[in-house]
């Protein structure tokens, strides 16, 4: 029997079949965790209770009936739109959203395909979702949505650089370009690479959280200036892709992020027959940790102005990266 | 609270000797209506006075401009009790940002020909006020530059603070007028020793 | 080719390449930052706006025309209308017009009331800013902490007028008996619900722990001060010659507030301060606001020390006729400026009645102060003025 199973999935197509699978279940499971997470959170930073009514205890079903709801909504589209454009905007967002969990290593071996080049693809999908980004801005045909997108489109480009630059700091000290094998340098090295690129990790957070438009930097939605920016004129379930992307998208990045500077799957003491089963929850763990800091940035801090993030990036965050590089390189070939 | 007897002994009000400089000094009258100092001017003499009242008086800061239809016909609300000159009173208002002072212009225009030049270039803030006049009671305010409707839709015909112009909602239905909804309580209020 | 021609061609061909046709952004009626129904036509280059047309009237209710038709008392009904942030505020001026055309002396302990309330008022109208400011620069949560200690102050107001948003308290000589305080047929009928004055003092306390919290939480965030420091200046001399009253001229550093030039209500006999800001920038509208809540907290404490007894009406005719006049009334509201220019004819009614409100002079600025700024500094700019349709409109 077991060996029947083994062989199984072995099988190319029933494997991609099982991966496709799990991970069709966990984008909405994430993200609807992440999501009731920020609502409660919110609301426990606000006075507030929260969702309290949806599936009679603390309101655990309330992401559940929002989802629902959304697919019962019609699905506008506005007469002007571009539509093939338009629809396949959410679809791309999401696509970007899924093809991130390929390479993040969730414990030794398990991984969905560990890419020899996996930070590498990593930050090349991550930037997908921008470009679906700009399609909804663009196809929408309103004003507002047009600003939103343009803005993302120039976060984009200003966020993109220190986001990158600030990975090659843990890139060098790991001397790969494989997730998995970016966590086992750090096992090898026995502390995580925070210790070392605390500038690099800062960078990666702040532009993490520009990547995810998420406040302080939600400039291309911007509800008080732009209505609700490239998402204006989305409803139904197109805006719910975008919505899911949103919070699953605030899981790869922090699963990036934990991947490369927190150690990963891993924690000092932990032996490795172990980490099989543990790493992915000491994955999610961390992830959680990070996450909660995000939730917090976003109830607390007011929004920056376009201008203002561009000054960030290109006159603190890039030259501060491109330092950390220099740094680092020069430790490495020291020591 | 202070209170002022409006026509007789106005020589004993406090703000008598303020309204007499203002006057005074813009060439016009000066009245006192319950501590209000109001400077009637005249209508060719509007724009000057504001200019002396900026410059020489101190009284920078813009309050607002209205106007009055005194109108022997009324469409809406009560008739005046007694006959009064047919005429728009225009009404400004400036005050300083110091002591206090505030006085009010006043200047007559009649009705065929409801024209005075605009405050705009002596009191910017004015713009708004003259729009908001000039729809409400036809009043052409000439160097203005843009008149056009500020509340009303753009179709709308007629100027509604004008007597004449009629209530509609009172024309179809009648208001009850002068009964009052509560009932005035019977006996004296006190203090609450509780509170 | 003759010259001309070539010439001619060459002018088309640069005229063509060089024009960048304009967008006109429509900011409103409906949009999540003017307020109510403000529409702002704006031509906008990139994010630059420019040539901003502010429209309004979308919220006119034509109050001075329906007061013509309306007696003394049915007025206060609707005036309480106009800001509706802060309707117990608006009474004041028009009562107190009235009171002065018929020459009634009101007691002390209703003046003291009515200056209570009408701090309670202003209290309410900046906490509704302190949290709809900083959510307008995106940041949600302190809204939640100023609106529950504006719930408390608008519990007090309903305790003592029975309304929250309309109270319609103030009588020609005086004020309402309270509303929890006895039935209007008794022979005796208390002015204040019991308790009132140490509820009062316990909530002033929270309104300034209230501040505290707001200090630290939006003025400690230096995302905040990026946003307001140095935005939307504006000069004094401007100012003025706008019209612009009240918090928003205070801003720019003109010390001047009606509460300490005109005697429309005992504000003479209690210690406070006028806050004034230094650049007139977004920042000092937003601080001066913030002072002022803690200057009114002040004058209430004191006022609930310091209150007289005595009746809470003067001896006023049972029909209400105001004796021909005219007068003008003005007071420091929460939003700048409000008056009333009353003119009477001895009727139940008013022959003409200007109003004249704060909001309106206040916003006719936009198109001065916007012009050739960012979209989020629109927002910012307008935020920070404060206004409320209703009292734009009437």
């Amino acid at each position: 029997m077991t060996g029947f199973a083994t062989d199984l999935f072995a099988n190319f197509w029933v494997s991609l079949a099982a991966k496709l699978a799990l991970v069709a279940t966990m984008i909405p499971l994430i993200g609807m965790v992440i999501g009731f997470a920020e609502m409660k959170l919110s609301a426990k930073m606000q006075s507030r209770i929260g969702p309290y009514f949806a599936g009679g205890r603390w309101g655990w079903a309330q992401l559940i009936a929002d989802g629902v709801k959304f697919f019962q909504k019609e699905d506008l589209i506005p007469e002007d739109a571009d539509r093939p454009v338009f629809k396949s905007a959410p679809i791309l967002v999401l696509v970007g959203t899924v093809a991130l969990f390929v390479v993040i290593p969730f414990g030794p071996g398990l991984i969905f395909r560990d890419l020899s080049v996996g930070i590498f693809y990593a930050l090349a999908i991550s930037s997908i979702s921008t470009i679906g980004v700009l399609m909804a801005g663009w196809s929408s045909a309103n004003k507002y949505s047009l600003m939103g997108g343009l803005r993302a489109a120039g976060q984009l480009i200003a966020y993109e650089l220190p986001l990158v630059l600030a990975v090659v700091g843990s890139v060098i000290m790991a001397g790969t370009l494989s997730m998995s094998g970016i966590v086992e340098a750090q096992i090898a090295a026995g502390y995580p690479f925070v210790i070392l690129q605390v500038v690099g990790f800062a960078i990666f957070m702040i532009a993490a959280l520009a990547e995810l438009t998420r406040i302080p930097f939600d400039m291309p939605i911007a509800e008080s200036e732009l209505v609700m920016g490239y998402l204006t004129e989305y409803s139904g379930f197109r805006f719910l892709f975008f919505f899911l992307a949103e919070f699953a998208n605030m899981f790869t990045m922090s699963a990036i992020a934990v991947t490369l500077f927190l150690g990963g799957y891993w924690l000092p003491g932990i032996p490795e027959s172990v980490l099989v089963f543990a790493g992915p929850v000491i994955l999610i763990g961390k992830v959680a940790i990070l996450s909660f800091v995000m939730i917090w940035f976003r109830w607390t801090f007011p929004r920056f102005r376009e201008d203002q993030l561009q000054t960030l990036a290109w006159k603190w965050l890039i030259p501060i990266a491109l330092a950390n590089i220099v740094i680092t390189a020069i430790f490495k070939v020291l020591f | 609270m202070t209170t002022s007897p409006s026509d007789t002994d106005t020589a004993a009000h406090p703000l008598q000797e303020y309204a007499d400089s203002v006057a005074e000094a813009v060439g016009g009258t000066a009245e006192i209506h319950f501590d209000t100092v109001k400077v009637v001017v005249d209508p060719s003499n509007w724009v000057s006075a504001f200019q002396t009242a900026r410059d020489r008086l101190d009284l920078v800061f813009f309050s607002w401009l209205s106007a009055i239809d005194w109108s022997n016909e009324v469409a809406a609300g009560d008739p005046l009790s007694e006959e009064v000159e047919e005429r728009f009173e225009v009404l400004a208002t400036v005050g300083d940002l110091t002591e206090g002072n505030r006085v009010t212009f006043s200047t007559d225009i009649s009705k065929e020909k409801a024209e005075i030049d605009s405050l705009v270039e002596v009191y910017v803030g004015a713009n708004w006020h003259e729009r908001e006049t000039a729809e409400m009671f036809g009043i052409q305010f000439a160097g203005h530059p843009d008149l056009s409707k500020m509340y009303l839709p753009d179709e709308f015909i007629g100027n509604p603070l004008r007597k004449s112009f009629p209530l509609l909602s009172r024309e179809v239905k009648p208001w009850p007028g002068t009964v009052d909804v509560e009932a005035m309580p019977e006996g004296p209020s006190v203090e609450n020793p509780e509170a | 080719m003759d010259q001309d021609f070539a010439h001619h061609l060459s002018e088309v061909a640069v005229s063509v390449e060089l024009e960048t046709p304009d967008m006109t952004l429509n900011i409103g009626p409906q949009h999540p930052s003017t307020h109510g129904v403000l529409r702002l036509i704006a031509k906008i280059a990139g994010e630059r706006a420019f040539d901003v047309k502010p429209v309004i009237g979308y919220m006119h209710r034509g109050y001075e025309k329906l007061s013509e038709v309306r007696t003394y008392p049915q007025i206060t009904a609707l005036i309480n209308r106009i800001d509706w942030v802060s309707g117990y505020a608006n009474e004041i001026p028009f009562i107190v017009a009235a009171e002065k055309l018929m020459e009634i002396e009101v007691p002390e302990r209703a003046q003291y009331i009515r200056l209570i309330l009408t701090e309670m008022a202003r209290i309410s109208s900046h906490l509704i800013f302190m949290a709809s400011y900083p959510l307008e620069l995106g940041a949600a949560t302190p809204l939640f902490f100023a609106l529950r200690e504006r719930e408390r102050v608008l519990d007090l107001l309903e305790s003592v007028t029975g309304g929250r948003f309309h109270p319609n308290f103030n009588r020609i000589g005086g004020v309402k008996p309270a509303v929890g305080s006895g039935s209007t047929t008794r022979k005796q009928i208390q002015d204040l619900p019991a308790g009132f004055f140490t509820q009062t003092k316990d909530a002033m306390g929270k309104v300034l722990d209230v501040c505290e919290e707001l200090e630290t939480l939006v003025a400690g965030n230096e995302i905040f001060l990026a946003r307001t420091k140095g935005i939307g200046l504006l000069p004094p001399e401007v100012a003025a010659a706008y019209g612009v009253s009240g918090p928003n001229i205070r801003a720019s550093g003109v010390k001047f507030d009606i509460r300490k030039v005109e005697s429309y209500l005992p504000y003479d006999q209690f210690d406070w301060e006028v806050p004034v800001g230094e650049n007139g920038d977004c920042w000092d509208r937003w601080w001066v606001r913030l002072t002022e809540i803690r200057q009114s907290a002040s004058i209430i404490q004191q006022a609930v020390d310091g209150i007289p007894s005595g009746p809470l009406q003067a001896k006023v005719p049972k029909v209400i006729k105001v004796p021909e006049g005219q007068t003008y009334v003005r007071a420091e509201n929460p939003k700048g400026e409000m008056g009333y220019y009353l003119v009477s004819d001895g009727g139940s009614g008013p022959y003409r009645l200007k109003i004249r409100t704060a909001s309106f002079s206040n916003i006719s600025i936009l198109p001065w102060i916007l012009e050739g700024i960012l979209i989020p500094d629109i927002i910012a700019v307008m935020g920070s003025l404060d206004f409320v349709l209703g009292d734009v409109d009437r």
